[in-house]
């Protein structure tokens, strides 16, 4: 806008022949034709249903979700005053930071090997592709076929291994096992999209610096660290904070699998949201979750921004 | 296939519609739809899948009847029937008539027509007593019962028969039975207890019941009541014996309990009278299989548990769909009519006397009848049963879960029905 500005008010005057007011104001106008369509956009889809959820956290929805005007702050300490929140509120800091953590880990190294030449290079590409292309709620579903207690797949092999004595081991049934199979699903959907961004990032790295290291003597180990890893950085900026919003809203995987349960010892605050909404028919507090989680993720991103210092990438 | 024979039903109804409208409109010589014609619109519980076929066809030879009335049905499945009913509400445009399993969070809202409403007197009449005064809420009928089912012990005749033992009739019988199944038959899961999100509050119940317990007293919630504890505990026993499979909290019904059963890895289960049917048609099994009353604490009285569901209408601004609605409900109910509802339902017990007196004979359903007296109910007359009912399928099965506070479980399931 200001270039814009500065533009007209270079232009020579003869060629613009209107009174000096109205010069003045309609720059500051101009752009809005063009930006318009967006701010509209922003405000409808944005802005609109986030100031609905914040009135419905505030209002009292009955259980046939009839509204019944304002309440306060009703709902936030209902929600707050329930045993279980503590519980879930840790479990999703931990899903998380593990997810997010091995996603990242091992994406970077599935990049890296993607990004070197191989026989077969174009194939294992395709291959990891696979697991991004197939819906979510599949994926999970097929999962938890596969580790049924009486059918699964996975008790027939550790059984044909001698690894299991007995022919039921309930893997999504016992909430100590079945966490972590969830976050290993979430892992295992997680890794495509990490690896192409990561992919993309290593190869807009110029191959000449490495040149220029090898010339200084440095070690392959010492050119991933001090070439690599900075000039990555931006990639793993972008990676990271997607990953973190996306897992942390994650719902397909844990409600395939376990929907929560037992009681909810596998939930998050998304599958709690929901329940309260569609079990407990109490969309108001469920409106109080989503308020604390829109807060709580805000305040991961932020956090992290500071923590990595994202102003030098 | 269904889908599509769904919308051709549907395609064809409308065409007749329309063609009877044309019809009219030549014969008449004015435009059809000038006299006041009320559409009215239904969302009702998709119990088989031959619910919306059934539906488009009654809808169809209402219309024919009923030229004045525009009926629509929308058969939506039990997972997410709750779901659209509120949404419906919520958004200001609740449907005419509605069929689900609670109906007194809507009648608390003022939203509904009494029974009187929306059935006529003969219908009315008709019904059971005894599920009209389970449609009450604060003493006035705002509902009316569509089909009702109770419950008995299933067992595998072939498990019980190889551990060499009777079925059981009492809660250390179910102990003996289950360690005689264990000692002969290793791979047997000799009794499924499904108390995972699906059903746990019917499953809860029923064994609940067996010992005297109940979820609402008639003033109060006692869903954390002594006798309730017991229950708990003693199903914690069974879970330790390795009576039954391994978390009970994570076991659902229909592609647990069920789907066992029906290949002859279960021994014994809660089963509703719609059991057989599924395990034929839906699993097609061929497992022997018999009933016995539900067993019971020792000394305390074998009870059934009771599901009724309903139909109720919600009010318009200005009362303009009453009549309709009273009009469609009643030619429902009418004797044909009501039995192809239950056909196609599969396997219920009717609402009504009539319809209970023809099927009375029926050797299948005999025992299932015989056994109705002593059936305890949901306390679906309460506004906060839906949400209760949400909380113990959610909550129930956390309780089994090793260390877990049985007591704090449900003392906090108890709170959501004060709140």
């Amino acid at each position: 806008m200001t270039e814009a500005r500065i533009a007209q008010e270079q232009e020579p005057p003869e060629r613009r022949p209107q009174p000096a007011p109205r010069r003045r104001r309609l720059p500051d106008l101009g752009p809005l034709p063009w930006i318009g369509p967006a701010l509209l956009l922003i405000f409808a889809v944005v802005l609109w249903p986030a100031f609905e959820m914040l009135r419905t956290s505030l209002s009292e929805i009955s259980a046939s979700g009839l509204s019944k005007g304002f309440t306060g702050l009703t709902n936030f300490e209902r929600l707050f005053a329930d045993p279980d929140l503590v519980g879930i509120l840790t479990r999703t800091l931990t899903w998380v930071v593990i997810v997010v953590t091995i996603t990242i880990l091992t994406s970077l190294a599935l990049a890296s090997l993607l990004n070197a030449a191989f026989p077969g290079r174009r194939l294992v590409r395709w291959a990891l592709i696979v697991p991004w292309a197939a819906s979510v709620v599949m994926t999970a579903t097929i999962w938890r076929w596969m580790l049924d207690g009486f059918y699964g797949i996975i008790n027939r092999i550790l059984l044909d291994l001698g690894f299991l004595q007995g022919p039921i081991n309930d893997w999504l049934g016992n909430p100590s096992t079945s966490f972590i199979w969830l976050m290993f699903v979430a892992i295992f959907v997680s890794l495509p999209f990490t690896t192409y961004v990561l992919l993309a990032g290593l190869q807009s790295i110029p191959k000449d610096i490495y040149e220029a290291g090898k010339v200084d003597g440095a070690t392959g180990w010492q050119s991933y660290i001090a070439l690599t890893l900075p000039l990555l950085r931006p990639a793993l900026l972008v990676a990271a904070i997607i990953n973190m919003i996306n897992v942390f809203n994650s719902f397909p995987v844990i409600w395939a699998m376990t929907k929560g349960g037992p009681g909810s010892l596998t939930d998050t605050t998304t599958t709690h949201m929901y329940k309260l909404a569609f079990q407990l028919l109490d969309v108001g507090q469920s409106a109080a979750m989503a308020v604390v989680n829109f807060t709580v993720i805000l305040a991961f991103v932020l956090l992290y921004l500071r923590v990595v210092d994202w102003r030098r990438a | 296939m269904e889908e599509v024979s769904t919308h051709m039903t549907k395609r064809f109804s409308g065409l007749v519609a329309m063609g009877a409208a044309g019809l009219l409109a030549v014969t008449a010589g004015v435009p059809a739809l000038a006299q006041d014609q009320t559409s009215i619109e239904m969302i009702a519980a998709q119990y088989t899948d031959e619910m919306q076929p059934y539906f488009d066809d009654l809808a169809a030879r209402f219309m024919e009847e009923n030229p004045d009335v525009d009926v629509t049905v929308q058969v939506v499945n039990w997972n997410d029937i709750d779901q659209v009913v509120t949404t419906r509400i919520a958004t200001g445009e609740p449907p005419d008539i509605a069929n689900l399993n609670y109906f007194a969070a809507f009648a608390a809202d003022d939203l509904l027509y009494t029974a009187e409403e929306i059935v006529d007197e003969a219908t009315l009449a008709d019904l059971i007593q005894g599920f009209r005064d389970n449609s009450k809420f604060e003493g006035t009928e705002f509902a009316v019962p569509d089909l009702a089912s109770d419950r008995l012990f299933f067992y595998n005749t072939a498990i019980l028969e190889a551990a060499g033992v009777e079925p059981p009739a009492t809660w250390s019988e179910v102990k003996a039975v289950c360690q005689a199944i264990l000692d002969t038959q290793p791979g047997v899961v000799p009794l499924a207890l499904p108390l995972g999100p699906e059903e746990a509050q019917a499953e809860f119940l029923i064994w609940a019941g067996g010992n005297g317990g109940q979820y609402f007293d008639g003033s109060d919630w006692v869903v954390n009541s002594a006798e309730n504890l017991e229950t708990l505990n003693y199903l914690q026993e069974l879970v330790d014996m390795g009576c039954t499979q391994p978390n009970p909290g994570s076991f659902n019904r229909t592609e647990g309990a069920f789907q066992l059963f029906g290949e002859g890895i279960v021994g014994m289960l809660n089963g509703a009278i719609f059991l057989p049917g599924e395990l034929e048609n839906t699993y097609q099994s061929d497992v022997e299989w018999g009933v016995v009353p539900f067993p019971a604490a020792d000394g305390k009285e074998s009870i059934t548990l009771g599901v009724q569901d309903y139909f109720f209408g919600f009010k318009n601004e200005d009362g303009s769909n009453q009549e309709a609605i009273q009009r469609f409900l009643s030619f429902l109910f009418i004797p044909d009519n009501y039995a192809a509802f239950l056909e196609a339902a599969g396997g219920f017990l009717p609402a009504t006397v009539s319809a209970g007196e023809s099927m009375s004979n029926d050797p299948f359903l005999a025992p299932f009848i015989e056994v109705l007296p002593s059936a305890i109910f949901y306390p679906s007359d309460q506004a906060a049963w839906g949400s209760v009912q949400g909380a113990i399928q959610d909550g129930i099965g956390a309780a089994f879960v090793p260390g877990a506070d049985k007591q704090a479980i449900l003392d906090e399931i108890n709170a959501v029905g004060g709140e």
